[in-house]
C-alpha cells in the first residue's frame, strides 16, 4: 500500500480550512468593532470588506461540510421546521449587510407552509445563494418558499444579469468561471439537496434565468 | 445605537447570564443585549463561575460559549448546571458555536442545550432564537413541571389535552414528548403507535431510535440490535444510536459488540465522559485491557473539568496497570487520586484497598500491610456509605491478606443484595476467579439463588391466594436480610399497590409505596418500571382526591 503524503492531503487540506477559518473568525470580531468607530462603519471600504469576508467565512464553511460529507463523517440532522422560521433566519442573519448595500431582500412565505430538513444545512444554503446574488443583483432580491408537488420549493431571485449560459447548462461539475466563480455555491446546494432525501426521492436543485426580474433564479426543492 | 424593535418577548425583566472567556467578547455580547433592553446581565469568564452564579441565582437564559479557553468546556457547564438542577424548566440555554454543524460532534450523551448559535450573531437573530424557544417553552410548561414532578399521569394528560388541539407546529414535539412519556410508563404499545405513525409521514432517526428503546426494554435485544445498526449505518454520526447498541449487545451477553459500538463512538466524539466510563468497565471485563487503559485515562482527564468526576476511574486505571504488572504506574494513578481528592475517604479506601494488592504483587510486604490496616481502619468509618465495586476491592484486600472470615461476610451480603443482578455477580466470579476461587464463587453464590427463589415463590403464592398481608410479611422478613434486593422491594410494591386498589385508599400504605418506589430507583430497577408504578400510584391518589 502506498503511504505516499498526497494521501493525506485532504485531511490537511480539511484541517487548514479549520485553522483559516479560526483566523478569520479572529478578523470578523474585529472588524465589528471597527464598526462602532464614527463614520467607519457606512464607508463602502468597509462595506467592502465586511462582505468579503462574510463571504470567505461562507466558503470556508461549505467546503468543511463537503469535506465531512466525503469522509463519512457527516450526517444530516432531519427535523420538521415551519419554513418562515428559516427564512427569518437567514433575513436576520443578511440584513445588516444588504442594507449597507442599499439592496432590498424581500420575503414571501405563507405561516402554515412547513418542511422536513436540516435547518443548519439549509441556512448555509441559502445564505451562500443569497450572498451571490447580492454580487450580481441590481438591488433587489426576493426569497421565498412555497410548495410545490410533493416537494417544498425555496427560490431566489434577483435583478441581475442571469447565470452564464455555460454554467445553467450544467450544475452537476462546478465550473469555474472567470475570477470570483468557483462554482462552489452550486455544487454545495447540489450536494446538499442530495442529502435530503424522503423514500426514493431525493431533493434538487434548479436554476435558470426566469425570475420575475428576468435575472437569475434559485430553487431548491426538497422533498 | 439602534435599538430593535421586538414584537412579544419583554426582555426587560429576563436575566442573562454571559459565558465567555475573551473579555472583549464579552462586552460585545453585553452591548447587544443592552440594545435589546435586557437590563439584568451577569458575566462569567469560565465554567467555575459560571455554576457558581447559577448557584447563586437561577437565570432565563444562559449564552454560554463552547470553547472556553482552560477549565471546562461549553459542554461541560451545562452538563453539570443539568446535573445540579441550576437550570428552571422554562430557562433558556444557548451554546455559542464557532462553526455550524458543529453540535453533533460535541456529543453530549444527555444534555442537549436549547439551543446552538454560531458566531457571529447578531441582536435579531438572538431575538428570534429567544422568541421561539420562549414561546415552545410556555407551550410545553405544564408538562415540563408534571414531568419535574414525577407526576406521569398528569404529564400524560397534559399532553394529550395538548394534542387535541392540533397545533401544526408543536405536534410532531408533543408526539415526541408523549411517546417518552409512554415509554417511561412501560406503556409500550402506545409509544409504538406513536413512533410507527411519526415514520409513515417521515423517516425520522428519533422515532427510528424509539422503535429500537421499546424493543430493547421488552428483552427483544435482537430487533433492538437490528434497528440500532440499521440507523447506524444510515446515520453515522448518530452517537445515540451507538449508545443504544452497545446496551443491547451487553443486555444479550455480546460484550465484545457493545464495546466495539462504544469504541466507535468514542472515536467520533471523544468528549462525552460517561461513555469512556462504560467502553472503560466493558473492555475491562472483556479483557481488553489496552482499550481499558485509554478509555480509563479519558475519564480521569475528563473528569477533572466535569461534574461526572469519579474517584472510581482512577482505582479502574489502577487496577488495569495491575493487572498488565505495571505495578509503578498503578500506584502513581494513586498517588494522583490521592492529590485530587483530598481528605475525601472514599477516595482512600480505594486507594489502600489497591495498595494492599499492588504492593504484595511487588514483594513490598510491610507496605501492604500497612494499607491493609489504613483500609480496614477507613472501612469502619465509612460503614455502608460505601459503594458496591469499592466493597469489592475491600473484599479483594481481605482475601489477598489471608481474611476469610471478613471478607466472606462482606461478599455474602452483597451478594444477597444483588443476587438478582446478574452483572454485578459475573464480577464477583470475575473477582474470586482473578484470586484463584473460582469454586467458592458457586458455593456462596448457589445457596442465596436458591433461598431467593424459595421466598419469591412462597410469597407469590400467598399472594396469589389472597393472603396480602402474609406475603407481605414473607417479603419483609427477606428484605431485612437483603435490604437492597430489587426483586423484593418490586414484590412488596406490586402488593401494596394491588391492596390500595382492591380495600381502597390508605395514607400509610400509599406512603409505604412512594418510599419504596424511590428506593427500588436508588438501586437501579429500569426507569420504565419505576415510571409504571409511580403512575399506578399517582392514578390512586388522584382518585381519592376527586372524592374529597
Amino acid at each position: 500500500m502506498s503511504t505516499s503524503p498526497i494521501n493525506n492531503f485532504p485531511t490537511i487540506l480539511a484541517a487548514s480550512i479549520h485553522d483559516i477559518k479560526n483566523s478569520l473568525s479572529t478578523a470578523r470580531e474585529l472588524i465589528a468593532q471597527l464598526a462602532k468607530l464614527d463614520g467607519v462603519a457606512e464607508t463602502p471600504e468597509f462595506r467592502q470588506l465586511e462582505f468579503e469576508a462574510t463571504r470567505m467565512n461562507s466558503s470556508l464553511m461549505q467546503l468543511l461540510i463537503l469535506y465531512k460529507i466525503d469522509s463519512s463523517l457527516f450526517s444530516p440532522v432531519i427535523d420538521e421546521y415551519q419554513v418562515k422560521d428559516i427564512l427569518d433566519d437567514v433575513v436576520a442573519q443578511q440584513k445588516g449587510v444588504l442594507a449597507l448595500g442599499g439592496i432590498g431582500l424581500i420575503v414571501e412565505c405563507a405561516d402554515d407552509l412547513y418542511c422536513y430538513c436540516d435547518s443548519g444545512l439549509i441556512n448555509t444554503l441559502l445564505n451562500s445563494i443569497i450572498n451571490n446574488a447580492q454580487r450580481y443583483c441590481r438591488k433587489t432580491i426576493v426569497l421565498s418558499a412555497y410548495q410545490s408537488g410533493d416537494s417544498v420549493c425555496f427560490q431566489v431571485e434577483d435583478d441581475g444579469e442571469g447565470y452564464p449560459a455555460e454554467l445553467i447548462a450544467d450544475l452537476s461539475h462546478p465550473v469555474a468561471n472567470g475570477p470570483g466563480n468557483t462554482g462552489l455555491g452550486l455544487f454545495f446546494a447540489a450536494t446538499i439537496a442530495e442529502l435530503h432525501g424522503n423514500g426514493t426521492k431525493n431533493g434538487i436543485v434548479r436554476i435558470d434565468n426566469d425570475s420575475r426580474f428576468e435575472g437569475a433564479r434559485f430553487r431548491l426543492f426538497l422533498p | 445605537m439602534v435599538k430593535i424593535a421586538f414584537m412579544n418577548l419583554n426582555l426587560k425583566s429576563k436575566k442573562f447570564l454571559i459565558v465567555e472567556d475573551l473579555a472583549n467578547m464579552r462586552k460585545a455580547i453585553r452591548e447587544l443585549l443592552y440594545t435589546l433592553d435586557v437590563q439584568h446581565i451577569v458575566e462569567a469568564a469560565n465554567g467555575l463561575t459560571a455554576i457558581a452564579a447559577m448557584k447563586r441565582e437561577r437565570f432565563d437564559v444562559v449564552l454560554c460559549d463552547y470553547n472556553l479557553g482552560e477549565g471546562k468546556n461549553g459542554q461541560q457547564v451545562l452538563e453539570e448546571a443539568r446535573f445540579r438542577k441550576l437550570l428552571p424548566y422554562n430557562a433558556i440555554f444557548i451554546m455559542v458555536t464557532a462553526e455550524q454543524n458543529q453540535s453533533m460532534v460535541l456529543g453530549a450523551m444527555e444534555s442537549k442545550p436549547d439551543e446552538y448559535l454560531t458566531k457571529p450573531f447578531n441582536g435579531q437573530q438572538l431575538l428570534m432564537r429567544l422568541e421561539r424557544n420562549q414561546t415552545k417553552k410556555e407551550f410545553f410548561a405544564n408538562i415540563e413541571q408534571a414531568i419535574e414532578a414525577e407526576n406521569y399521569s398528569l404529564a400524560i394528560q397534559y399532553c394529550d389535552s395538548k394534542l387535541q388541539e392540533d397545533n401544526r407546529k408543536m405536534h410532531l414535539h408533543l408526539q415526541k414528548i408523549r411517546a417518552e412519556l409512554a415509554v417511561n410508563t412501560g406503556d409500550f404499545k402506545k409509544a409504538d403507535n406513536i413512533y410507527r405513525e411519526v415514520l409513515a409521514a417521515r423517516e425520522l432517526n428519533w422515532a427510528r431510535l424509539g422503535l429500537g428503546v421499546i424493543a430493547y426494554l421488552q428483552n427483544d435485544y435482537e430487533s433492538a440490535i437490528d434497528v440500532f445498526q440499521k440507523l447506524i449505518d444510515s446515520q453515522p454520526m448518530m452517537l445515540e444510536a451507538y449508545d443504544w447498541l452497545a446496551k443491547a449487545h451487553e443486555a444479550s451477553g455480546d460484550y465484545l459488540n457493545a464495546q466495539a459500538a462504544l469504541n466507535k463512538a468514542t472515536n467520533i466524539s471523544p468528549q462525552a465522559i460517561l461513555r469512556h466510563k462504560k467502553l472503560a468497565t466493558l473492555a475491562d471485563k472483556t479483557g481488553h485491557l489496552e482499550i481499558a487503559e485509554k478509555a480509563y485515562r479519558s475519564a480521569v482527564n475528563l473528569g477533572k473539568n466535569s461534574v461526572h468526576k469519579s474517584s472510581g476511574d482512577f482505582s479502574g486505571l489502577a487496577k488495569v496497570y495491575s493487572k498488565t504488572n505495571n505495578s509503578a504506574a498503578a500506584l502513581n494513578t494513586l498517588k494522583d487520586m490521592r492529590k485530587q481528592y483530598v481528605n475525601d475517604p472514599e477516595a482512600e479506601l480505594r486507594a489502600a484497598a489497591l495498595e494492599t494488592e499492588v504492593y504484595q504483587q511487588i514483594g513490598d510486604e510491610e507496605m501492604s500491610e500497612q494499607a491493609y490496616r489504613t483500609a480496614q481502619e477507613l472501612c469502619e468509618k465509612l460503614g455502608d456509605k460505601i459503594p458496591n465495586d469499592l466493597r469489592m476491592d475491600v473484599v479483594k484486600a481481605h482475601y489477598l491478606k489471608g481474611n476469610d472470615e471478613s471478607a466472606n461476610a462482606i461478599l455474602d451480603q452483597l451478594i444477597k443484595n444483588n443476587i438478582d443482578d446478574e452483572h454485578f455477580i459475573g464480577n464477583v466470579k470475575a473477582m474470586l476467579g482473578s484470586i484463584g476461587s473460582e469454586h467458592h464463587a458457586d458455593a456462596l453464590i448457589a445457596p442465596i439463588k436458591q433461598a431467593l427463589i424459595e421466598i419469591n415463590n412462597k410469597g407469590v403464592d400467598l399472594f396469589k391466594r389472597g393472603k396480602l398481608l402474609e406475603a407481605m410479611r414473607v417479603f419483609e422478613e427477606a428484605a431485612e436480610i437483603m435490604p437492597e434486593n430489587k426483586t423484593i422491594m418490586i414484590n412488596m410494591i406490586k402488593i401494596l399497590i394491588y391492596d390500595l386498589k382492591k380495600s381502597g385508599f390508605n395514607q400509610h400504605k400509599f406512603a409505604k409505596a412512594q418510599d419504596l418506589i424511590k428506593k427500588a430507583a436508588k438501586y437501579g430497577v429500569n426507569p420504565d418500571k419505576i415510571g409504571n408504578m409511580l403512575m399506578q400510584l399517582e392514578k390512586m391518589s388522584a382518585v381519592n382526591e376527586s372524592k374529597v
